[in-house]
């Protein structure tokens, strides 16, 4: 039990930028959640392994949102895999939450850039 | 978890496995594809991918549907309790479903009978007009003229209608075999005034009643029963013509299923004429037609306001009567609610005791379920204690309890609404003697759906109630404490102990209410009857008098259905008599007033041979014999009531004999009968005149209101009655079709009939006192076993310690004494209150009856102490070392 709860904290603390990635993706077409993984791994040059545990929730709860939706396709290798594709709702979402993480980089941009005026040492 | 997939949750976690299955198999592909060998490269991916089923978990959370699987885990777990100690839930939902039922039924009856007995529309606006003497509670129906000036002059009602029953017994023919109804002669705007349309044609065209043949003329309409069972549901009835007795009718109308007017007139099925005025109602006097008078309330008017301004109106109409009596009779009009003027007072008060019985009932059923609730969920303290320890919230542990508590009070719900259908159905056909409504077959779905509510939360309160305080008591108490000792605080013992001294209590003024019946009903068996109720057999005839038009029934139907009757094998004598005493198939009781005197009196034909039949007793003088015949001096037997009454010497009743019956009457009286219970047991005799049916022909004045109405033949046979009665029936046939339908029942049954109210009150009773009791000495034993099991380990140490077997004993049956003793006392001053509101069924018995209450109270207590005995002697029985070791 205490460990499931340590589980939901860590994806708490990942949402916003785990959706914002998922959604991201999902704009240059429809994907199964391992395409995600995969793309998400080769578009940030292997430097961002996400986590299935915390994958297939997102996914899960996008799709309860309304901004992605799921269907039953034949991926290249034959096999049944459910896609997920992007929603218009989830468009507008992903506009929104660019903006937001755009703000955020900024303004901690200029935090770690800007240089100590008054330092006391 | 098969029922999980109706819900689709199966379905969306096969999916989501496949969906997590599939992307594995793709990691190992692709690794494969890269050159590593199959099984590192699925212990990699696995490696990679982490704990599924958490991953499972974590997604389906997303869901939002945990609440739901938690909900349905309870659920299970409350079936497996339920399986595991199947004699508790039985108890709980057998004890519940019982509350349910008695007062599920008991509402349904008052709801239907003194609430809303008229499905007529807005029928609480609907009221009787009366007229009466003002001091007697006997009313007369009215006149036309008396009507006429009503509906001229008073501005409460916004119509006023009538109706006259068509006299005599009336058979609808649509062949051979006429089917009787009873014909109700209506003013055209009686449905209108009722607010109830025909279902099939235009019924009667409301006009002003006349004397000259109006729109309506010819006019008949139908029930639906006699629509359906004469004309099989025919559609195009309308316009037909048919025939009652030998007048013919076109058909104008078809009512709805269930619309009976007048209501209370009996099963047999209606039609309906209008009315068209006669010579006979353009006089006040004698002679006129009696109407009984149904209005409608104006908008704005009351019962009491239309009362008050029908009194004045009354004052003047009064004033136009010639006759002096009449004038007394119709000197005040009354108005009382339609509804209220069906139902007597008897009744009512009969049904609102039963009533509140079967709520007391309902009340023990709770407090019992509760009880043994309680004590299940402190047993279950510590279990509780265990679930807070490991982590589950206190929401989370009273969820699952009130899941179980739900689960139980559904089983007792189905099980209540089940017995309350059944006993429903029993009621009706109980009451159908007492009431004068036909009662309804199913319970009323708001009154089962209230009290199961009620039933419910009250289950619910029981079991969620303990779990909240445990949740919130400190675990480690509890934990603390050793295995079958856990969570007996003294606080749950107490509440547990006043629980069942209410239910004892409660189940005490039961019991005593049930004897002071029993009693009473004992009583009324043992008051003497003035006739033998043995070995009779009695044919209640309607008699198809248009056959015999014409004709001297006396001679061409009485008497060679008499003679044929007498010679049956296995008849010992058979007599005809116009109603058998306590009968009350008779609506019409003839109490007559003899125009020229002041004599009032039943008068009764009664055939010569009936004596013997029934056994009557002569006070003096004789019977009829076979010398009274149609050329003698005519004669009347009379009781001694009425010798008593009307003798010309005050102090000598026995000086009536030989007397004639009236001035200017031929009669003479030639016998003074013992008085016999007439119409009730409880009442003593009225005055009474017995006429003899040989002397009966068209021609003396009361043939024509007497034997074309009614007779029962009744037969004294020692054969049994299954073999006398279609040998009777085939007499019956022989001398008219009609007649072969008869009811035919024995004496004894009419007089066990006849108790009524009395009877139907005491073995309602019977089943609610026998219940509470049974209850109330469950919940004792189930208290007392309960806490000889707490204090088993205490037993022990007290025989360890040097305690005799006895003592134990003892200890355990004080404690019950205790419980029982403050129970019954409680419960006898409650007895003492309910004894006054049942008063007036008490026959021969008073309210506060000493023997009844030493003897309820005596059997409470014996029953009680039975029930605590067996704990008490587990208690005694205890092996010390057992006991000691099983800490």
């Amino acid at each position: 039990m205490r460990e499931k709860h340590r589980y939901r904290n860590r994806i708490e603390l990942l949402q916003g930028t785990l959706d914002m990635l998922i959604l991201q993706t999902l704009q240059w077409g429809p994907q199964h959640g391992y395409g995600i993984v995969q793309a998400l791994r080769l578009r940030s040059g292997e430097a961002l392994q996400v986590e299935t545990g915390s994958l297939y929730p997102a996914l899960h709860r996008l799709e309860g949102q309304g901004w992605v939706r799921s269907e039953w396709k034949q991926s290249e290798s034959k096999q049944r895999a459910r896609y997920y594709r992007i929603t218009a709702a989830g468009k507008k979402q992903l506009a929104a939450d660019l903006g937001k993480w755009e703000r955020i980089v900024d303004a901690i941009g200029s935090i770690m850039r800007a240089k100590p005026e008054e330092s006391e040492t | 978890m098969s029922w999980f997939s109706t819900f689709g949750f199966g379905r969306r976690r096969r999916e989501l496995q496949e969906e997590i299955d599939g992307h594995v198999r793709m990691a190992i592909a692709e690794r494969v594809d890269r050159g590593e060998t199959e099984e590192a490269a699925r212990q990699a991916v696995i490696r990679e991918f982490g704990n599924v089923p958490l991953v499972q978990d974590v997604t389906r959370e997303t869901w939002g549907w945990t609440r739901l699987e938690q909900l349905a885990q309870d659920f299970h777990y409350a079936l497996r309790q339920i399986r595991r100690s199947p004699m508790f839930a039985a108890t709980v939902a057998g004890t519940l479903g019982l509350g349910i039922a008695a007062p599920a039924a008991m509402f349904t009856v008052v709801d239907h009978v003194l609430l809303q007995p008229t499905p007529y529309r807005d029928a609480g606006r609907l009221v009787a007009i009366q007229e009466t003497n003002g001091s007697s509670a006997y009313t007369w129906p009215s006149p036309w003229l008396d009507i006429e000036r009503w509906q001229a002059q008073s501005g409460s009602f916004s119509e006023i209608a009538f109706s006259a029953r068509l006299s005599g017994r009336n058979f609808l023919s649509e062949q051979t075999v006429g089917s009787e109804v009873d014909g109700e002669r209506v003013s055209p705007n009686l449905f209108r005034v009722l607010g109830i349309q025909p279902v099939l044609g235009r019924g009667f065209i409301p006009e002003t009643p006349s004397s000259v043949a109006g729109k309506n003329a010819g006019a008949i309409v139908l029930s639906d029963t006699i629509w359906r069972e004469v004309f099989g549901g025919d559609r195009g009835i309308l316009g037909r013509v048919v025939k009652v007795n030998d007048d013919s009718y076109t058909v104008s109308g078809v009512m709805p299923p269930g619309f009976r007017y007048p209501e209370g007139s009996g099963a047999t099925p209606q039609v309906w004429f209008p009315i068209q005025l006669g010579s006979d109602d353009e006089s006040r006097s004698f002679k006129a037609m009696q109407y009984t008078v149904l209005g409608r309330l104006a908008q704005n008017a009351t019962v009491k306001s239309a009362n008050a301004e029908m009194a004045l109106i009354q004052k003047r109409v009064a004033a136009e009567y010639t006759d002096p009596n009449l004038r007394e009779d119709h000197s005040v009009v009354r108005i009382v609610r339609y509804a209220d003027s069906l139902v007597t007072h008897d009744v009512q008060s009969a049904l609102l005791a039963l009533l509140a019985a079967s709520g007391v009932l309902w009340l023990i059923a709770v407090v019992n379920a509760t009880n043994l609730l309680l004590a299940r969920s402190t047993v279950r303290e510590r279990e509780i204690a265990m679930r807070g320890a490991l982590g589950a919230s206190r929401w989370r542990v009273m969820q699952q309890m009130m899941v179980e508590g739900m689960t139980l009070s559904a089983m007792a719900a189905a099980l209540g609404i089940g017995l309350a259908l059944g006993s429903v159905r029993l009621l009706a056909i109980e009451l159908s003697h007492t009431l004068p409504l036909p009662a309804p077959a199913t319970p009323d779905g708001w009154i089962v759906l209230v009290l199961v509510m009620l039933t419910v939360s009250s289950a619910l309160l029981s079991t969620t109630w303990p779990a909240f305080l445990a949740a919130r008591a400190p675990i480690e108490v509890a934990l603390k404490r050793g295995g079958a000792q856990s969570g007996t605080s003294r606080e749950h013992h107490r509440i547990r102990g006043v629980l069942v001294v209410t239910e004892i209590a409660m189940s005490m003024t039961l019991l005593v209410v049930c004897g002071l019946l029993l009693r009473s009903i004992y009583s009324l068996r043992h008051v003497p009857l003035g006739f033998r109720t043995d070995h009779i057999l009695v044919a209640n005839l309607s008699i198809p008098s248009y056959r015999f038009a014409g004709q001297n029934m006396t001679e061409t139907l009485y008497r060679p259905l008499l003679e044929r009757a007498q010679h049956l094998h296995g008849v010992e004598s058979a007599g005809l008599i116009s109603e058998v005493p306590l009968g009350k198939t008779f609506v019409l009781h003839l109490e007559m007033k003899l125009s020229n005197s002041t004599i009032i009196a039943f008068i009764k034909a009664v055939s010569p041979e009936t004596q013997k039949v029934f056994g009557f007793q002569m006070a003096a003088g004789r019977f009829f014999g076979p010398e009274d015949t149609a050329t003698s001096q005519p004669v009347v037997v009379v009781n001694e009531a009425f010798a008593r009454l009307y003798s010309p010497d005050k102090h000598n009743p026995a000086a009536v004999l030989g007397a004639q019956l009236s001035k200017n009457s031929p009669l003479r009286i030639i016998g003074i009968l013992d008085d016999e219970r007439q119409k009730t047991v409880a009442d003593p005799a009225t005055p009474e005149v017995e006429i003899p049916i040989p002397q009966m022909t068209p021609a003396s004045g009361f043939y024509r209101l007497i034997e074309g109405i009614a007779m029962d033949l009744a037969v004294r046979t020692d054969e049994p009655a299954a073999e006398m009665i279609p040998e009777l029936r085939d007499v019956l046939r022989q001398a008219s079709p009609e007649l072969q339908n008869a009811t035919i029942t024995t004496m004894d049954r009419i007089v066990e009939d006849s108790y009524g109210s009395q009877r139907l009150a005491a073995h309602l009773l019977e089943i609610f006192g026998g219940t509470a009791l049974l209850l109330s000495v469950a919940g004792l034993y189930g208290l007392l076993a309960y806490l000889v099991t707490q204090r088993t380990h205490e037993m022990g140490v007290r025989i360890a310690l040097g305690a005799q077997r006895g003592n134990l004993l003892w200890l355990v049956m004080r404690q019950a004494g205790a419980m029982l003793l403050t129970g019954v006392a409680v419960g006898a001053g409650l007895a003492l209150v309910a004894g006054q509101l049942v008063r007036g069924f008490l026959f021969g018995v008073n309210a506060h009856d000493g023997w009844t209450l030493t003897a309820s109270v005596v059997f409470l207590f014996a029953s009680g102490m039975a029930a605590a005995y067996l704990p008490a002697r587990r208690a005694a029985r205890v092996n010390p070392m057992e006991a000691l070791r099983a800490e």
